[in-house]
């Protein structure tokens, strides 16, 4: 492509960063440290640090991240390292079933977790039923410890992120390293702490990384558990008066630099040395077939886990389908009529077509500025083409919660984006708002096809005659086709259940996306959390076939596309 | 049939100077080899003739036209790749008729030209397989197809053959130059492997360093060598140290540690002065073993090692000051035993004096 093609490509993605990445952030930045006299202040930001209330909510926030991370790596590195080592029965589907979790939207699944675990819910009922429990004394599973529900909810949705990371480092390993330690004399475990863990620390700091930030920030699974004294509920209850309150401008930036706190001490600590491996592998490793007794362990738990991180949302679908399900193990009895009143209420049909608009666009758009950031980055010598590169990835870094509330900071009244504000229309904002979260995805599986891709074959198209920019599409886009598909897939997919922008972001019913129409079908009395149950239901069932088509198309290399 | 001339080609990376003012011409239809040891620039020189490099300075010349800056989809070459470069989400047709496509050339032409292609290169049945399923030497034949079917002003072959097994390469290399000379194709052809050029070039650039060592058909620059490089490169050769004593137009004769040497210049334009250090170049087919003295271009010595290959004998003849390797066609070794003390001679044609 020409030099100055190249320039403008890489000019205009560099604008729409500057735009919608740095200006709302800087807009956040703004607001919690300028005082309404127009002078530099961090009497907010002291202010946040002097109530108790928001320390609290710093506090069960960290809990949040760090607890849930922990859980995640504990159930996602045996299962990573049993995928690498061993061929047992079943492997190719419950490979890609314990993937699904990872588009089941874990404030749905909550729904199905109160079914079952609250004070009037199923465990409750078993318990009484063979006599465990006195039904006059139910325990409140959730009640002190709801925390805990959230974190092994975000555990039990986030695992998929670190398995993919993993799997990708161990495979990466070359066997002979493990050989050698072998032949010193150490064995099993020991070999695995040794030697093993210290190869793939990288690849779990990436994984680990994404889930923390993640859970950290994670803001629909608290609001649907009531679990308000964490500080993106906080924040969420603070939007109502952004104009006026600079108390969310300042815990917003107390979140992002934790963030970035906690992101570079870890940093510092686990991800410093990535181990270059020095050679290619040397011999063959490849997974070999599990004994009997192991085979059975590795089915077994894989089973487990997917079973485990699906429960929520069987309960949720078993909700979707029930007549009545108060006090007893199993609904009272079945029904169809959920799913008609879901279709026929009023949110529903136009939440679903906004929700398909609005990540349809914005997958348009990710294409768009994936291939062309991919195409800068890999195939040109453009000065600043890495600072590029590494922008392009810091979305996964900063929370979504952080940029929508700049987003809405960047176009209130009176500001230069005020033409884009969310409450007049948010489709605007909304699509860039999903783009720009899942911009990192499109990127990498973009760049991953450039690289794959020899540059002599784009050169032979040139030498024959084509130029540049039918080259891109009659050579290049075709052979990166699968990459392409697979990152759209997933940018679909993850913006279809976006909650942090949805929620913030679409004010007016007519407006509302999937997911903040089940976080108000939710609110409703009577059958509120049926109806949003049904909703639910279609969402994962159309999910699921997503994720599962783009994990058969990528295979191991899926792994790479989740990485900070 | 167009001829090709670049004047003071220079292109740098960075602080590497990759082209040092490289000056030839190609003449309308000629085979031209490019030589050389990896590193010496002569994919560097391949690539700016296609275009995906621009020269930091000098012009490259189709016929008249300067193409120095033109872009490569305007320069009308069909390039041939060391890996092939076909398209894999193609078939083999698709592949041959892309160039054409590009070109707006109507269906129904593109159809037998495809087929032409195909057929002049023994694929014709192979028209709707996909690349996947071709083995190395098909995929170098579609690759030729490909370059060659939209009539270029110049073919460009980068290592063609580098792939291909050895016996493989024997059959294309000829095939390649059957294929150039029916079409009347000016060709520029890459490699590093001399017996390649020696055996189907017209003619041959000898590349050292980003610069040119010399130019010549394939019996100038074996028998010819201009410099010690050269003829190291081209072939084996045994060089003898010497000291210049006259020198009478090319022909010079030199004073070695083995005796006297009568040979001839290899750089015309070289002038020693007596006493000047020298180099010799003898090929090891050059020498004859025989068991009498000659008064000039002899060395005594013994057999230290021989290696009977049938056709050819090859001893290793252990002299005063050198060690010498020699041939012997139509051998017969057992007159030849080790620790034997012969004299191996050279005519004077084939002694080579050059600079040290």
């Amino acid at each position: 492509m020409s030099l100055q093609f190249s320039r403008l490509v890489f000019l205009a993605t560099a604008v729409f960063f500057g735009l919608f990445f740095i200006w709302p952030i800087s807009e956040t930045l703004y607001g919690a440290f300028i005082g309404s006299d127009g002078k530099f202040t961090i009497d907010y930001i002291a202010e946040v640090f002097r109530n108790p209330l928001y320390v609290e909510g710093l506090w069960n926030s960290l809990q949040m991240g760090v607890w849930s991370t922990l859980l995640a790596a504990l159930i996602a590195i045996p299962l990573a390292w049993m995928s690498d080592r061993f061929l047992f029965p079943g492997k190719f589907l419950l490979g890609a079933l314990v993937l699904v979790p990872m588009v089941m939207p874990p404030f749905v699944g909550a729904i199905g977790i109160k079914q079952i675990l609250g004070q009037q819910g199923a465990l409750n009922a078993l318990l009484e039923d063979i006599g465990l429990l006195d039904p006059a004394y139910p325990v409140d599973w959730l009640g002190e410890g709801r925390i805990w529900g959230v974190i092994v909810l975000n555990a039990l949705h986030l695992y998929p992120i670190l398995y993919l990371n993993v799997l990708a480092a161990l495979a990466n390993v070359d066997p002979a390293m493990e050989e050698a330690a072998e032949n010193l004399g150490c064995t099993g475990f020991r070999k695995f702490r040794r030697v093993t863990l210290p190869l793939i620390m990288p690849g779990i700091f990436a994984g680990g990384t994404i889930v923390f930030i993640w859970s950290f920030t994670e803001l629909g699974v608290p609001l649907m558990f009531d679990f308000t004294r964490v500080t993106s509920v906080q924040i969420f209850y603070g939007i109502k008066d952004i104009g006026g309150n600079p108390f969310p401008f300042a815990l917003v930036v107390v979140l992002l630099c934790s963030t970035v706190l906690i992101y570079a001490a870890s940093k510092f600590f686990f991800g410093r040395d990535s181990h270059a491996m020095m050679a290619k592998a040397t011999s063959q490793g490849g997974p070999r077939q599990a004994g009997f007794a192991m085979g059975l362990v590795c089915s077994g738990l894989f089973g487990l886990v997917t079973f485990l991180a699906v429960l929520p949302h069987i309960g949720v679908i078993m909700v979707a389908f029930s007549t009545d399900w108060y006090q007893t193990i199993l609904p009272g009895g079945w029904t169809l009529s959920h799913f008609e009143s879901a279709l026929g209420h009023n949110l529903t049909l136009p939440s679903i077509q906004n929700s398909l608009k609005y990540a349809g666009l914005a997958t348009i758009l990710d294409l768009f500025l994936g291939v062309a950031i991919a195409y800068v980055v890999v195939r040109t010598r453009l000065a600043g083409r890495q600072i590029l590169d590494a922008m392009s990835m810091l979305p996964l870094a900063v929370p979504g919660l952080v940029l929508a509330f700049g987003y809405l900071a960047m176009t209130q009244e009176g500001k230069i984006f005020s033409f884009l504000n969310p409450t007049v229309d948010p489709l605007i904002i909304l699509v860039i708002a999903y783009s720009v979260r899942r911009l990192p995805y499109v990127v990498r599986s973009a760049a991953a096809g450039f690289q794959q891709t020899s540059v002599t074959l784009e050169e032979a198209a040139q030498n024959l005659g084509c130029p540049p920019l039918r080259t891109l599409r009659r050579i290049t886009l075709p052979l990166i086709a699968a990459n392409l598909l697979a990152g759209g897939l997933l940018a679909f997919s993850f913006a279809m259940l976006e909650v942090s922008d949805s929620l913030i972001l679409a004010q007016k019913q007519q407006d509302f996306p999937i997911t903040k129409a089940i976080y108000e079908l939710y609110q409703l009395l009577g059958e509120g959390r049926f109806v949003a149950s049904a909703l639910g239901v279609w969402a994962m069932a159309f999910l699921a076939v997503t994720i599962i088509g783009t994990s058969l198309i990528l295979g191991k290399k899926l792994g790479a596309i989740f990485r900070a | 049939m167009i001829a090709l001339t670049i004047e003071g080609l220079v292109k740098k990376f960075g602080d590497t100077v990759a082209l040092d003012g490289i000056s030839l011409r190609i003449e309308p239809g000629e085979l031209f080899f490019l030589l050389g040891p990896s590193g010496c620039g002569k994919t560097t020189l391949l690539r700016n003739i296609a275009g995906f490099y621009i020269p930091d300075a000098g012009r490259i010349l189709f016929g008249d036209e300067d193409v120095t800056k033109l872009p490569p989809h305007k320069r009308n070459t069909g390039m041939m790749f060391q890996s092939y470069a076909l398209w894999p989400h193609m078939t083999v047709a698709k592949n041959v008729a892309f160039g054409l496509e590009e070109r707006r050339i109507p269906a129904a032409e593109i159809r037998q030209r495809v087929h032409a292609a195909l057929d002049s290169v023994q694929m014709g049945q192979y028209a709707e397989r996909k690349i996947a399923q071709l083995s190395g030497g098909q995929q170098q034949r579609v690759a030729l197809a490909r370059a060659l079917v939209i009539r270029p002003r110049c073919v460009l072959l980068d290592e063609p053959l580098s792939n291909l097994d050895a016996r493989l390469r024997l059959e294309m290399r000829s095939e390649i130059r059957r294929v150039c000379k029916e079409n009347g194709l000016t060709a520029i052809y890459v490699t590093h492997d001399q017996k390649e050029a020696l055996s189907i070039s017209d003619r041959m650039a000898v590349l050292e360093g980003g610069r040119i060592a010399q130019i010549g058909t394939p019996e100038q620059v074996y028998r010819r060598p201009r410099t010690r490089i050269v003829a190291d490169f081209i072939g084996e050769t045994n060089f003898l140290k010497g000291k210049m004593q006259s020198l009478d137009g090319r022909k010079a004769c030199i004073e070695t540690g083995e005796g006297i040497f009568e040979g001839f210049l290899g750089d015309p334009e070289w002038k020693p002065s007596k006493g000047d250090e020298v180099s010799l170049s003898i090929r090891p087919e050059s020498w004859s073993l025989q068991t009498m003295p000659a008064p000039v271009n002899a060395v005594k010595g013994r057999i230290g090692e021989s290696i009977y290959l049938g056709e050819v004998a090859q001893y290793r003849l252990q002299a005063a000051h050198h060690d010498l390797k020699i041939f012997e066609l139509n051998p017969h070794i057992s007159a030849r035993g080790e620790g034997q003390e012969f004299f191996a001679v050279a005519s004077a044609d084939d002694v080579v004096v050059l600079k040290p």
